[in-house]
């Protein structure tokens, strides 16, 4: 009995060294101490490394868009590291091609900082900022769309291009144990400077998606950054081909409404998609445009109706009926938004009428 | 029978924030080994096997994809949906590659019942037999499945 006790309590305080001996370990291997971060041979800032590169840069407001909080599952927060990155790390392998390798382009969430860096990052992510913000409306545009609009309060002001999304904040709640973000496009035009309104849809299991439907309240206060993202209207006169269905609603409505208050001349038909009219929104909305923009058309299209919606107007998969009202698509340009799967039917479609790929632009939800 | 160090490791893949928020597992305390074990038991007492199910699930994911993100009718006895969220997802078994965040929303007409797989559910029952632990969100039923969406043996 003595000598299983004397075991023991030998094991015991060996088990308590050992874990001490760690504790210590962790403490000087993982204090990487102070480092120095630069950003376009311009910017420095000097923090504390150990965290991610992703997370370093937001504490110092640098906001690199990431769409799955740094899980290293959306492959948004590339970063150009031209020193101090080290290795290829083989959680980043799947993410980069090899050009982007060999130009030091790195996975930011996944990048620690552990020496000093010197970084390139493209100079509107710089212009992202972010705001806390207060919900001032919401609305149901059909069953599983919602209409959000925040009033923002810090900052007060907001400026980016017509196209652009938001990421917005969701807080712990019973889906998620820490805040996550998620990317929504801005519905509304960039002059209003001090309102983001979006258009998101539902996603089955959804963390951020299921907390906007099904928690989110008006007087809420929500925090966002951004603006981010390429898609907006290029800078020329050719005709325009605009196609969207569901929430991809949202870019193309600010890129008209923007283009109502520029008194934009250009000619333009936007091909809208839905299956019944339960799934349409915006119709008058959309139709009281014709008036305000001359040239444009706005032409919503049911594949599916319902008996009882009475429909008269088009009718077919938006593809289809984007074939049949454009007979040659050669010197026009298309902005398309909605999910990967109706970007790329849609861009054969116009690529088989005549359009240059580079003619087309779109923000594929992918 | 003991789990293997590398059934470990993929279970810590599955664990909630790992992969993804929620992981794989849900509220499901079973080593791996036994989840995948007692699934496969289910599926052979259906007469099934994995790939069939996987294929089934496949028609209705191509049929969706076809209605371009629109509810489509299939076999006039479901509605499907094929939608996309923005990220892909890594396979918690290691396999090379990504899948895209694309889910299937299949709504039977009859029973009004609503099933909702992605892309890497499809790679997973198919590859690897896993239909997600009990109480994960994304579990699918084999037994569910079956009856469902009428799976032919």
């Amino acid at each position: 009995m003595t000598a299983f006790l004397i075991a023991l309590a030998v094991t015991s305080a060996v088990t308590t060294i050992l874990a001490v001996l760690m504790v210590i370990a962790d403490a000087y291997i993982n204090d990487y101490g102070e480092v120095t971060i630069t950003v376009n041979d311009d910017k420095k800032f000097t923090v504390e490394g150990g965290s991610s590169l992703l997370s370093t840069l937001k504490e110092q407001e640098v906001f690199i868009p990431s769409a799955c909080g740094g899980r290293g599952s959306c492959g948004l927060c590339k970063v150009k590291v031209v020193e101090g990155g080290g290795d290829v790390l083989p959680t980043e392998e799947p993410w980069l091609t090899d050009e982007e390798k060999k130009d030091s382009v790195r996975l930011s969430c996944q990048l620690k900082v552990r020496s000093d860096m010197r970084l390139q990052i493209a100079e509107e992510l710089l212009n992202v900022k972010q705001f806390t913000a207060t919900v001032a409306s919401l609305r149901d545009l059909t069953y599983d769309i919602k209409e959000v609009i925040l009033a923002l309060d810090e900052p007060g002001s907001i400026e980016f291009k017509a196209g652009q999304f938001i990421q917005l904040e969701v807080p712990e709640y019973e889906l998620t144990d820490e805040p996550v973000y998620r990317a929504y496009s801005i519905a509304s035009p960039p002059s209003q400077h001090n309102r983001i309104e979006m258009e998101i849809r539902y996603v089955p299991n959804g963390i951020c998606t299921t907390y906007v439907h099904k928690h989110l309240k008006e007087g809420d206060k929500v925090t966002i950054n951004g603006p981010y993202g390429e898609f907006h209207l290029k800078d020329t006169d050719k005709e325009m081909i605009c196609i969207a269905g569901g929430s991809g609603m949202a870019p193309i409505k600010a890129i008209l409404l923007d283009m109502v208050e520029k008194g934009s001349k250009r000619k333009v038909q936007y091909f809208f998609g839905a299956r019944a009219v339960k799934d349409l929104f915006l119709l008058d909305e959309m139709k009281a445009l014709e008036s305000k923009l001359s040239g444009f058309k706005f032409i919503p299209a049911l594949s599916e109706p319902d008996a009882e919606d009475k429909w008269e107007g088009d009718t077919g998969l938006i593809t289809e009926v984007v074939a049949r009202h454009v007979p040659d698509a050669s010197t026009m340009e298309a902005y398309l938004c909605g999910s990967p799967f109706m970007i790329d039917a849609c861009v054969k479609v116009l690529k088989e009428k005549g359009m240059p790929e580079e003619d087309i632009f779109y923000d594929k939800f992918a | 029978m003991k789990q293997s160090k590398e059934l470990d490791q993929i279970q810590d893949q599955m664990r909630p924030g790992v992969i993804t928020y929620q992981g794989f597992l849900g509220n499901d305390t079973r080593k791996l080994r036994d989840i995948i074990e007692s699934d496969d038991e289910a599926v052979k007492r259906l007469g099934l096997t994995h790939r069939k199910i996987a294929r089934r699930l496949r028609e209705f994911r191509e049929a969706g994809k076809k209605g371009l993100s629109i509810p489509v009718k299939v076999e006039d006895a479901y509605e499907v949906r094929s939608d996309s969220a923005r990220g892909k997802l890594p396979c918690p078994f290691m396999h090379a590659g990504l899948f895209a965040k694309a889910y299937t929303i299949v709504r039977c007409l009859e029973t009004e019942g609503e099933i909702i797989f992605t892309d890497l559910n499809i790679h997973l029952i198919e590859e690897h037999g896993f239909y997600g632990g009990r109480g994960s969100a994304y579990r699918l039923d084999p037994e569910r499945l079956a009856s469902e969406l009428k799976v032919r043996i």
